[in-house]
């Protein structure tokens, strides 16, 4: 009952971040001193036709008024037209966001893969020279730009060594599954479509890499600090002076405990990931939500820009609520 | 066992990568499509989407380049008669035409389609109501003659390249009423589902576009000249010039499309790649307000024109990829001049700056858009308007943002670009030199009735000798009181593999013309 009216709770929580996200958006996309109708039309159309289409689209009503209209359509589950495309930017989504959270998922495992065995061997043999090393390929990986990691390994793994495949999601002559969840890997696999599977996956790899190496930092970070937390606790010293093995006393003991806090961060990177990473999505050419978010920035496509972060915004609010149910399962003091 | 699975894992991924070279019926071409919107001519406006539109849709002209010119030639239209008045268009239309699906191509197609671009009301319909035909009165201007004759009606008499340039763009490409009307969706005449399908009768057929990621198209083995020797084309999403360089070189993509000059002269020399250039359909320009401040003066705005190194801004900054031309007509174009009166002289300008009463100079913002070669062109004139005692501030900006502003007439001093509507001087005259079009002179507050009234003569002008005269009579009156320096005409280029062939041929004209039947392998 207590976790039923917490997640009600965090529910209406969730909405009013929503509302405040979606006046603050509105305000930001339409305090730039520019306008989309301008940007659509590119350079060369003249004043009146500008207007024109500035009347079509309803841009010219008071500001107040194209708010309200907006809000009064959200709230009947309709983000509005793309100004660009004139498609629905709800299926605009539709299109774009499996890709994205196909990449996130690959990311995130490789980064808690990463992150927890670099935290715990950190922790482990605190100050010497594994934990060095870890410490400086994990900050690598968020110092290196995304951009420029990406392209190195395309040039040494696609061009020079020709073990990967290039850019996009599938080869040429692949033939794509058909669209259930729109996440290749995934229908591929519905489907038994083993050769798209095999290429899916192949493709996926190095853009997984780059962003999941990138996100792994923060992870190891946070378990190095709560294993070492964990494992300076009397009930770990008791564990070892029973004699009990090491590796049982770390792995089963200590490590139960010191991943809680790792969860949150997991959550919280992996929200992140979910924004669309724009740059792995550009240099690796996957038709993701960052990219189509990035596109809609540039000639300011009001209802794509709103409509993908309201989106953006509702996913990042549900997977910390997810965090945070997990968190109540698995630390029973949470739920007090 | 572990690491003997990791190493098959390895090996297996090796073989893998000798994956299947393109055929020799498909051509991969690796692209930025981030600015694909639509492929339906009413709406399409956009360089790349448009020239893939005018392979899809044959309209009543085709756009070609002969010899060095890109002229209008008869496309679904066999044959045209022209009133005494001028005015009046009599199309007659090529029998036994048929769409892909082998729908006839017949005066209903045609007359259908003018009045869909005039009713969708889309980015392109402006140059359509240039004509002086619109929503209101297609009626009695686009009518059905018989079943392959028809009648449009012009406002005034205009040059007929001009008209026949227009009707030649995507935006004149003849769409099949049956398939747009059977997916009408809420009086949209089609035009959601044309934007990701087609019902052209040109040489291609859309076969599917997944947006940012992949466009396919196929030969329509019914097209009127005989269907093209490549069957397939795919486009590649690839935004980053760098992949398509990768892609190239392994083979993956036949053509790389948005290459950097760095990128596409480092194929230059060997065997397996071609390098391939052509003029580009535009000018890049600076341009002052002649309306604001020391800019009313001419001989300010000439001590500007004499400030300008054109030369080191093509060699370093275009990278060689620009032909250097001052008048506002480009290279190729009826009626292009090939005077250059302006070369950098500081003395020059320092003179007339000082005869105007500026001879301290004074401080301008000088606006331009994000991309990396305006920046440098800005950075350039910069150091070359200091030299004259003319403190210009750069303002960057991004595209939408200032060509808002430039329409609100609020911009002292710009670097801009324009891309040509139609291959007519006359889409470069009104821009460049008629105020009462609205265009860039009027933005820029070059109220001259003189060269406004010689643009407009010109556009009426049919004897094509005496229209060359009066263009070259006002580019030489341009030259002297115009507010705009004509940067350069900038060259497109592409990097190809050497199997392919033709593709100068596809590309002559481009950005206008581009005829993708003339590639083969």
């Amino acid at each position: 009952m207590k976790l039923g009216s917490y997640i009600l709770k965090r529910s209406l929580l969730m909405l009013l971040v929503m509302f405040g996200v979606l006046a603050i958006v509105f305000a930001i996309v339409h305090v730039i001193p520019a306008d989309p109708v301008g940007a659509l039309l590119g350079g060369n159309a003249p004043p009146d036709v500008v207007e024109r289409m500035k009347e079509q689209l309803g841009l010219n009503k008071p500001l107040f008024d194209q708010f309200v209209n907006y809000v009064w359509g959200v709230v009947h589950g309709n983000l509005g037209n793309s100004i660009q495309s004139g498609r629905p930017v709800i299926r605009d989504i539709e299109e774009y966001f499996p890709v994205t959270l196909q990449l996130s998922i690959a990311s995130i495992i490789i980064s808690i893969f990463f992150g927890i065995f670099l935290g715990i061997f950190s922790a482990i043999y605190r100050n010497r020279w594994i934990d060095h090393f870890s410490r400086i390929f994990s900050i690598l990986g968020v110092s290196m730009p995304v951009f420029w990691t990406g392209l190195i390994l395309l040039l040494i793994f696609y061009y020079i060594l020709g073990w990967l495949p290039g850019t996009g999601q599938l080869s040429l002559f692949i033939i794509p599954p058909e669209k259930i969840t729109g996440m290749i890997l995934v229908d591929s696999l519905l489907e038994g479509n083993w050769e798209a599977f095999w290429d899916g996956l192949r493709h996926l790899i190095l853009p997984a890499a780059v962003l999941g190496y990138a996100a792994t930092a923060s992870i190891a970070r946070i378990t190095r600090a709560s294993m070492l937390d964990v494992l300076n606790q009397d009930y770990i010293r008791t564990a070892r002076a029973k004699g009990m093995p090491k590796r049982i006393v770390i792995y089963r003991h200590a490590l139960k405990n010191a991943l809680i806090p790792v969860i949150t961060i997991i959550g919280l990177t992996f929200g992140g990931l979910l924004e669309g990473a724009v740059l792995t999505e550009t240099v690796f050419g996957l038709p993701g939500l960052g990219r189509y978010i990035v596109n809609a920035l540039l000639v300011l496509d009001y209802p794509a820009i709103m409509g993908g972060t309201l989106f953006i915004a509702l996913v990042y609010s549900l997977v910390n609520l997810s965090v945070d149910l997990i968190y109540a399962v698995l630390d029973p003091r949470m739920r007090v | 066992m572990r690491r003997f699975l990791l190493l098959a894992l390895v090996f297996s991924f090796a073989a893998m990568a000798f994956s299947a070279s393109i055929p020799k019926d498909t051509v991969v071409i690796g692209m930025n499509t981030g600015i694909f919107i639509s492929f339906d001519p009413a709406v399409c406006y956009e360089v790349e989407p448009a020239i893939m539109v005018m392979n899809i849709y044959s309209g009543l002209f085709k756009l070609q380049e002969i010899n060095g010119t890109i002229q209008a030639v008869p496309e679904l239209a066999e044959s045209y008669d022209i009133s005494q008045d001028g005015k009046t268009w009599t199309f007659h239309i090529r029998k036994g035409v048929s769409f892909a699906n082998g729908d006839p191509v017949n005066a209903d197609a045609v007359v259908y389609s003018v009045k869909r671009v005039l009713q969708l009301k889309k980015s392109p319909v402006w140059l359509f109501e240039s004509l002086g035909l619109n929503a209101n009165n297609m009626n009695e201007t686009v009518k059905k003659i018989d079943d392959y004759t028809v009648q449009i009606t012009m406002d005034k008499s205009y040059a007929p390249n001009i008209v026949m340039s227009i009707f030649a763009e995507s935006w004149g490409g003849i769409v099949d009423p049956k398939v747009a009307q059977s997916h009408d969706v809420s009086g949209d005449m089609g035009s959601a589902y044309l934007a990701d399908h087609s019902a052209g009768a040109g040489p291609y057929i859309l076969k599917s576009w997944q947006r940012n990621n992949m466009i396919v198209l196929v030969a329509n083995d019914k097209y009127w000249r005989g269907a093209p020797r490549i069957k397939t084309i795919i486009i590649r999403d690839m935004p980053e010039s760098t992949d398509q360089q990768l892609a190239l070189k392994r083979g993956d993509i036949d053509i790389a499309w948005n290459l950097t000059p760095e990128q596409v002269n480092s194929l230059k020399g060997d065997p397996n790649f071609n390098v391939v250039s052509v003029p580009a359909q535009s000018n890049e320009y600076l341009a002052v307000n002649a309306g604001w401040g020391p800019f009313k003066d001419v001989r300010v705005r000439q001590a500007v024109k004499y400030a300008i190194d054109y030369d080191s801004i093509i060699k370093n900054i275009a990278g060689g990829y620009a032909i250097k031309v001052q008048g506002f007509i480009p290279y190729g174009y009826l009626g292009y001049v090939s005077d250059m009166p302006f070369d950098q002289n500081i003395s020059k300008a320092k003179e007339l700056l000082a005869q105007a009463g500026y001879a301290n100079g004074f401080e301008v913002e000088l606006v331009t858009n994000t991309t990396e070669r305006r920046r440098n062109e800005a950075i350039a004139i910069q150091a070359d308007l200091a030299k004259i005692g003319i403190k210009a501030n750069i303002t960057i900006m991004q595209a939408s943002q200032m060509y808002t502003k430039m329409r609100e007439q609020g911009i002292q001093m710009i670097i801009a670009g324009w891309g040509i509507d139609f291959p007519d001087p006359d889409a470069l005259a009104k821009p460049f030199a008629d105020y009462r079009v609205k265009q860039l002179a009027w933005r820029m507050m070059w109220y001259d009735d003189h060269a406004a009234d010689l643009a407009e003569a010109a556009g009426f002008e049919l004897n094509q000798t005496k229209r060359v005269e009066i263009y070259k009579e006002l580019t030489n009156y341009w030259f002297d009181n115009g507010p705009f320096a004509i940067l350069y005409q900038p060259l497109s280029y592409w990097g190809t593999r050497a199997e392919l062939k033709g593709f100068d041929q596809t590309a002559k004209g481009y950005s206008l013309a581009f005829d993708l039947t003339k590639m083969y392998k």
